[in-house]
């Protein structure tokens, strides 16, 4: 990753940027991952782009025992056990000499400062892969709002450039902010997780009031301007928590009563383990972390209901990995 | 797609399908092996002289582990060979005489001719060493030049063994004029040579010039004598046969026979009859079987035959079992070694190319019915060997043709094809035309006739042998003999005798590495070393080159490649209208990783003295482990889309290919060339090279053709993909500025380039629609050729065993990525267990 230069005012804390995504929105992508969110699932799968602070965590399988972090680190908050190597996270501040010094990057640097200019030089390196896909950029994080000068600043050169632009939101941001970034914005990727205001504050920490209110503002704005913008609806299925037909239902009323006409997709996405060990190394503990993958029929079952919810069936998809020798795939009527 | 069904088939094992009883026992036939009745195992015949040679070395110095068997197999060939009875004039005639001679008397009167039941094509066998057909004082002066002091075998293997590569003048790898083979047959053929032979005047005709059309002719009435035996067997076994459908086909068989390949062919069944023989005589006429000989673009020769046939009543299904008997046919040129060599003498090593697809004049697509129906018929035989095809894409190939490409990569284990990439591809044949002065043989209106031989390395058609395997250089060692100014860094071996080449002032004598003050010094001293070990790499080849030329004539191939007629020359004597031979660099990203390590190691990070590092790779990284951890994992690389890495890529690629140019060979006047494909020699010289500065110790693998370092391509398919590009020269701002319009390519053969994609990439139509979108920006931004590979539960096995070098190995789940390696063991076992069961 690129260090900062200071030349810019703009800059953005990153936490990846992953070229070829065929994940997030239509055609081939480069999505960038922000780093910071405004809540705090308890299921993420994104640990790691929670904190709005870098930080560093410890590959094992990358270690080679040369002990250079120990050795660099001016806050002692490294130590090094018969288990491997852990960081005290009440000491470490992210400054990153660690991961600077390690020659194996086994200890590594979550949020790398890019300028915003190379931040979009990045991204245009794949400009033919989207013009013959139909794809572009996508910012996703985190809560990518939460870097708004960033984020106006790379859209706006990108759409100057002809660039298709998607944005990951979870809702939950000043509602002004996204409509600055309507203009440059083509396609909003926008997360209803719970309708139950009190379901939602237990598991990310914040109830959905703000997130239903600016889902609604946003239709508003789009209908009282007469944008042409893409809105896609995701929401995590989530084992023991958002994967219930009551919330499926509620959701789909609400889109159904609210939205309807501005959703061009509903997309039900399996709750998925394999971050496990990003939890591990962040020194957190994960709740989900005995939590079985759901069934295929589950999640046909939930995507049937979903259609009957009022929405458009057409709407409706499930992607994601399901319990063991099930086939991953896409749903659709 | 949607349905459950659907997806359940996308990753299984890929099995045939739609094969008719016929091909289907055929199949099964085949892969019984040694357990045949039949096969088309080696057979060798002698003039019976005392020194009587059949097997080849030369055609085997390209293949350093047989070194050690070269005497075994000389004489093993020589006690098996049945003696063929000469005529009393024989060795007054001249070698290529003789040796035409030789090989029709042991293709029509010694080999046994066979037809396979059911088979609607004839020609079974055809793997044959014959004699060398040289006089006595012939063979003492080919063995003083091979086995004396400073001969080619001691030649080659200082060269290998010391590091440096391979070479040898090695036969195939072209593509004959089939299309003229085909329209007039040989009877057409044989008139040409008898009337340029006639035009001679009487001192002409006895010159060598005139000997070797005379060679020549003897040569053309071989597929005629060849064929009419086969029409006598149709005839009697259509006599026994009892089941009339069979019958009747037999009888057409032999009237097929008695006219093709002598007269020109009509019908679709001749046409893929004629075309068989033709080709099965090359490989029965070099010795060897199936190197590279390629067919070229059969959807586009054959297309007016099966247009007619068609027109005619023939059914679709029927030329589709035509072509299946055709494809069996080219598998057979494995049984070679059918008991000796391991897997019943099956392996991938044979490269019989057929080309489908790709532009023709005006920029018009050239896909066509036939297209598709080759390509039917390779996704209903395959998984097979042979023949291996290449599907040339370009800006404007149709959709259709992509969609059923996409298909057919989805339902199979890695695609059952190469991709070849038009624009840059033509973009090298033009580089190729200005740097060797062949514009009046390569040109705007032609180029696009170009076809890939071997596995993808791109020629032109029926007047072009570009020896395109023949020199396979270790790039790497340049940047061992700047690093030591110009010594090896540790004593070589004879891994034979054991005995060690002494250390020696082998290359350019430039400065002391550890004095130099900048990367630019190192720079300059290393251009000196790569200008070194490509006129050794010359030097070596011409020892066998001279004695190929002398003593090992091919006169039945040289009928079918133009420029050997009218030279009076053959094709082993440089007789092709376009002669190159092509070196091939091994470990392109291990050396531009070694050079960027160095860069970063000693000049802008300083993290150690030139001094450290070169004691480092004397200790092979032993005790260095920390230098060696930041040379892999903190230099810059090759293969992530860093414009400052490519640059420097594209600026050694730039050096070593003028480089290239710069030489030919002395004995028969072939321009060097430069390709990129290192076949397996990457596997096997990364015992041989020590340790090198990209953090790489002696016993790793160096990278494979253009294909960044393993593990470097952190950033994707993408991301390597421009890197490709990148350093094969990319495009101009400009239209018409680069090699082709705004393409540039700075080689000509092609360059290999392999991605292994997460099948996942390809589960349903939308995702199919992204791949095909990433196959069209390959055409804009990458390379000439790209084999794509599907992640398989063994290679994730491996990366379990090997995290290190598979830190780029990404696991997709929808909306979600991790690299595999940074998950844990147990969820890594999930993802092989879900792979395995055909899910992703």
């Amino acid at each position: 990753m690129k260090q900062i230069d200071r030349k810019s005012e703009v800059y953005a804390r990153v936490l990846d940027i992953q070229r070829m995504s065929t994940e997030d929105g239509p055609g081939i992508r480069t999505t960038i991952f922000f780093k910071g969110c405004t809540l705090k699932c308890t299921w993420c799968h994104n640990p790691e782009s929670i904190s709005a602070l870098p930080q560093v965590h410890w590959i094992d399988s990358r270690c080679i025992g040369c002990r250079n972090c120990l050795n660099t680190c001016p806050k002692d908050a490294i130590v090094f056990e018969s288990t491997g190597i852990t960081i005290n996270r009440k000491r470490c501040d992210g400054c990153g000499q660690c991961a600077d010094r390690c020659p194996s990057t086994a200890m590594s640097y979550l949020g790398s400062l890019w300028d915003v200019d190379a931040l979009f030089s990045e991204a245009m390196k794949d400009r033919v892969y989207y013009e013959k896909s139909g794809g572009g950029i996508t910012i996703s994080g985190g809560e990518p709002t939460l870097q708004f000068y960033a984020a106006v600043k790379l859209f706006k050169q990108l759409h100057e450039a002809g660039i298709h632009t998607a944005i990951d939101t979870c809702g939950l941001y000043p509602s002004q902010s996204l409509f600055q970034l309507l203009p440059y914005t083509d396609m909003i990727l926008y997360d209803i997780k719970e309708m139950d205001p009190n379901r939602h504050k237990k598991f990310t920490g914040h109830s959905n009031k703000t997130i239903l209110k600016n889902l609604m503002d946003l239709s508003n704005y789009i209908a009282n301007h007469h944008l042409q913008k893409t809105l896609w609806i995701r929401t995590p299925i989530i084992p023991n928590a958002t994967a219930t037909p009551e919330n499926i239902i509620a959701i789909g009323n609400f889109l159904a009563k609210h939205l309807n006409g501005f959703v061009s997709r509903w997309d039900l996405c399996a709750f998925n383990n394999l971050c496990k060990d990003k939890y591990l190394r962040l020194g957190l503990n994960w709740s989900f972390k005995n939590a079985e993958l759901l069934t295929e029929e589950c999640m046909v079952e939930l995507a049937d209901i979903a259609k009957t919810s009022g929405v458009d069936p057409d709407l409706v998809q499930w992607s994601g990995m399901t319990q063991q020798f099930k086939i991953e795939r896409k749903y659709a009527v | 797609m949607q349905s459950t069904e659907s997806t359940q088939t996308t990753h299984k094992i890929k099995t045939p399908k739609n094969l008719s009883p016929r091909i289907q026992w055929l199949r099964d036939y085949y892969f019984k092996g040694v357990d045949r009745a039949w096969n088309n195992e080696f057979t060798a015949f002698t003039t019976g002289t005392p020194w009587d040679i059949q097997y080849n070395e030369l055609t085997y110095y390209i293949v350093p582990e047989n070194y050690s068997f070269f005497q075994a197999m000389t004489s093993s060939f020589k006690q098996t060979a049945h003696p063929v009875k000469l005529p009393a004039h024989f060795w007054k005639l001249s070698l290529p005489e003789r040796v035409a001679w030789f090989n029709k008397q042991v293709m029509v009167n010694y080999l046994p001719q066979e037809i396979l039941p059911g088979d609607l094509i004839a020609g079974g066998r055809f793997n044959v060493y014959t004699s060398f057909c040289l006089t006595e004082k012939q063979a003492e002066q080919r063995q003083k030049l091979l086995a004396g002091k400073h001969g080619s075998r001691e030649q080659i293997k200082w060269f290998h063994y010391k590091g440096y590569g391979n070479c040898g003048a090695t036969c195939g790898h072209l593509i004959p004029d089939h299309q003229k083979a085909l329209q007039i047959g040989w009877k057409g053929i044989h008139a040409e040579l008898n009337s340029r032979y006639q035009a001679l005047s009487q001192s002409d005709q006895n010159s060598p010039k005139g000997k070797q059309l005379q060679a020549m002719m003897i040569s053309a009435t071989l597929p005629k004598e060849l064929s009419e035996k086969y029409a006598t067997l149709c005839n009697d076994l259509s006599l026994a046969e009892k089941n009339e459908e069979r019958k009747t086909e037999l009888q057409h068989m032999a009237r097929n026979l008695q006219k093709v390949p002598w007269e020109p062919a009509e019908t679709f069944w001749e046409a893929v009859q004629a075309l068989w023989l033709n080709h099965m005589l090359i490989m029965s006429d070099e010795n060897y079987p199936g190197p590279g000989v390629s067919f070229g673009r059969i959807d586009q020769y054959l297309l007016p035959y099966w247009k007619q046939s068609i027109a005619n009543g023939m059914t679709r299904d029927f030329g589709k079992e035509i072509l299946k008997c055709f494809w069996m046919h080219t598998n057979t040129a494995y049984d070679a070694i059918i008991r000796t060599g391991g897997n019943q003498g099956i392996t991938s090593g044979y490269g019989q190319l057929i080309t489908l697809s790709g532009l023709g004049k005006d920029d018009q697509d050239m896909t066509n019915d036939l297209t598709y129906i080759l390509l039917e018929v390779i996704d209903e035989m395959s998984p097979i060997l042979e023949p291996k095809p290449n599907i040339r894409l370009h800006q404007g190939s149709p959709d259709r043709l992509l969609d059923k490409v996409v298909d057919m990569i989805a339902t199979s284990q890695g695609a059952p094809f190469l991709l070849n990439f038009d624009e840059r591809s033509m973009a090298g044949m033009m580089r190729e035309a200005n740097k060797s002065n062949s514009l009046h043989l390569i040109h705007e209106n032609n180029v696009y006739e170009y076809s890939p031989v071997g596995c993808l390395e791109n020629t032109m058609v029926g007047n072009d042998r570009s020896g395109t395997v023949d020199n396979n250089l270790d790039l790497l060692k340049a940047i061992e003999l700047t690093l030591t100014g110009g010594k090896d860094l540790l004593p070589y071996a004879d891994p034979i005798t054991g005995k060690q080449f002494p250390i020696k002032q082998d290359g350019c004598l430039t400065s002391n590495a550890r004095y130099f003050t900048s990367f630019e010094q190192f720079f300059r001293a290393f251009k000196k070393q790569l200008a070194f070990i490509i006129q050794q790499c010359v030097e070596t080849y011409e020892a066998s080159e001279f004695i190929r030329s002398q003593f090992h004539p091919t006169p039945y191939l040289s009928c079918l490649v133009k420029g050997c007629a009218e030279k009076g020359l053959d094709i082993t004597q440089g007789g092709a209208e376009l002669s190159f031979t092509t070196i091939n660099p091994i470990g392109f990203a291990t050396t531009i990783d070694s050079l960027l390590a160095i860069k970063y190691l000693v000049f802008d990070e300083r993290v150690c003295t030139m001094k450290e590092l070169i004691n480092a790779l004397k200790a092979n990284w032993n005790g260095f482990e920390v230098l060696q951890a930041t040379a892999k994992y903190k230099a810059p690389k090759y293969g992530r889309d860093d414009h400052d890495a490519d640059a420097l890529g594209k600026k050694v690629m730039d050096i070593w290919t003028e480089e290239v140019w710069k030489h030919q060979t002395k004995s028969t006047q072939r321009q060097f060339r430069p390709g990129l494909l290192s076949w397996n020699y990457w596997v096997e010289d990364g015992y041989i090279l020590p340790a090198s500065p990209d953090g790489r110790p002696c016993g790793k693998f160096l990278s494979n053709a253009i294909c960044p370092s393993t593990g470097a391509d952190i950033y994707g398919p993408t991301a390597n993909t421009n890197s490709v590009g990148n350093v094969l020269g990319g495009r101009t701002q400009d239209k018409n500025q680069g090699d082709w319009r705004d393409y540039k390519n700075s080689v000509p053969s092609g360059a290999s380039h392999t991605i292994t994609f997460n099948p996942s990439f390809l589960k349903d139509k939308t995702h199919k629609e992204k791949f095909k979108a990433f196959l069209k920006g390959y055409t804009e931004n990458g390379g000439t050729a790209l084999q794509i590979n599907m992640l398989d539960p063994d290679m994730l096995r491996d990366a379990q065993k090997h995290p290190q070098d598979y830190r780029h190995l990404l696991v997709r789940i929808t909306g979600y990525n991790a690299y595999f390696t940074s998950i844990g063991k147990e969820l890594q076992d999930e993802v092989i267990a879900r792979l395995m069961h055909g899910n992703s």
